[in-house]
């Protein structure tokens, strides 16, 4: 079991409409749960594959040093960068 | 600005590493510049900072990082580093007094020596053992822990080999050594600073600037550089440098290192648990003045004690006689 976050932006409805089933929605495209490796996986797959011109950030703990990890997807303005296993925010 | 809210070193991650970029402040924190864009570190999570090769960090980046309680070093090509740290998490002494009471002791200090050793080997060392079997014992235990990582990862080892100086000779298992041991030296650094310790005054090191650095890091050496170092080694010499520091990080997690590393401090110079009083009154408002020394006990400082000798002190200190 996982902390999940889901940020989905400018995606169909039908994908947002989706994500409800599992997650909660406290902000406007912001998602949030805690959800096993495999049912946040299969639904981050869903998400990527439903996203049309949109975008979708997912972040969820893990036993890095961090204690999370990032997976982005779609045209973001900020890139994650790997620092020999340390992730950061990088903005052009 | 209360020390009692910035971050402790058990909940921060180990170290960054970053090279060809600018260094600079910004908002309360640091961000890293170069032609791809801006990224923004926060440093109060961050134990220390190593700068490699073409970084530049400006006068405010630095004073930035050492108000977050994040130590900085200089990597040159040869490992040879300079570092820079802020006062530490408290202002308060009082743990570098201790520290100086058991080091000036040559009974305490000895007490020191035999738990730091007990604290490698994990288990007790007999009443009667001398330091010079207690060494021998340790020089057996480092000797298997090359052996086994030898072994282990299937690189060759032939001995722990560098010269000053010539460091990009050395074969690429000792420099991955050399490379691990310097980035353990640096948290160890970092985490003694900011627990308001000395790194100069060791017990089984003597004589540098760092030898309770590295008194501290030989507790985690045959756990952590060891392992690290010949798993990046056993990739070949390519890119060796990345994969050092990735081993490393993934050892120092293994080990929970940083959650453990003040507490062992502590352990290892024979401290109780709780602080008094002082110190936190002092770590509260990090301005407040020193105490001022007095054979009978401190006298509270930030006050000005010229007619505190009495009366006879008085005609002594107006009139000299």
């Amino acid at each position: 079991m996982s902390v999940v976050v889901m940020v989905l932006e400018s995606v169909p409805p039908g994908l947002r409409g989706e994500l409800t089933r599992w997650y909660l929605e406290v902000h406007p495209g912001v998602f949030v749960g805690a959800a096993s490796g495999m049912v946040r996986d299969r639904l981050w797959e869903k998400a990527c594959q439903s996203a049309g011109l949109g975008s979708c950030i997912l972040v969820h703990s893990d036993t890095s040093e961090q204690g999370f990890a990032i997976r982005t997807w779609g045209p973001t303005r900020r890139a994650v960068d790997d620092y020999d296993g340390l992730k950061l925010i990088r903005r052009a | 600005m209360d020390l009692h809210t910035l971050p402790k070193v058990r909940d921060s991650w180990s170290f960054l590493y970053v090279e060809h970029c600018r260094v600079d402040q910004e908002d309360k924190a640091i961000a890293l510049h170069d032609k791809r864009g801006r990224t923004p570190v926060p440093c109060a999570s961050l134990t220390t900072l190593f700068l490699g090769p073409g970084t530049t960090i400006t006068h405010a980046a630095v004073r930035a990082l050492a108000d977050n309680g994040c130590l900085v070093a200089w990597c040159g090509e040869d490992n040879v580093r300079f570092y820079a740290v802020g006062m530490g998490e408290t202002r308060s002494s009082a743990s570098l007094l201790h520290q100086a009471r058991m080091w000036s002791d040559p009974g305490k200090r000895l007490e020191v020596v035999q738990r730091m050793y007990e604290m490698r080997f994990g288990e007790p060392v007999p009443p009667t053992a001398t330091l010079r079997e207690i060494r021998g014992r340790e020089g057996m235990r480092v000797r298997k822990a090359y052996a086994a990582a030898s072994a282990a990862t299937g690189v060759p080892w032939t001995g722990r080999a560098y010269k000053r100086g010539e460091w990009h000779k050395a074969d690429y298992v000792n420099r991955a050594l050399s490379a691990a041991n310097s980035y353990l030296y640096g948290v160890c650094h970092a985490a003694i600073v900011s627990a308001g310790f000395s790194p100069a005054l060791g017990f089984i090191h003597t004589g540098k600037m760092l030898s309770f650095v590295y008194d501290i890091a030989d507790l985690y050496k045959t756990s952590v550089v060891i392992p690290a170092a010949f798993a990046a080694a056993r990739e070949g010499s390519l890119n060796l440098g990345p994969r050092v520091r990735l081993a490393c990080r993934q050892a120092f997690v293994q080990m929970r290192l940083l959650r453990r590393i003040v507490p062992d401090i502590q352990y290892a110079l024979g401290m109780e648990g709780a602080r008094d009083e002082r110190d936190a009154v002092l770590d509260s408002e990090g301005s407040a003045p020193a105490g001022l020394w007095d054979p009978v006990g401190t006298l509270p400082g930030g006050t000005n004690y010229a007619h505190g000798g009495g009366e006879r002190g008085k005609k002594w200190m107006e009139e000299g006689v």
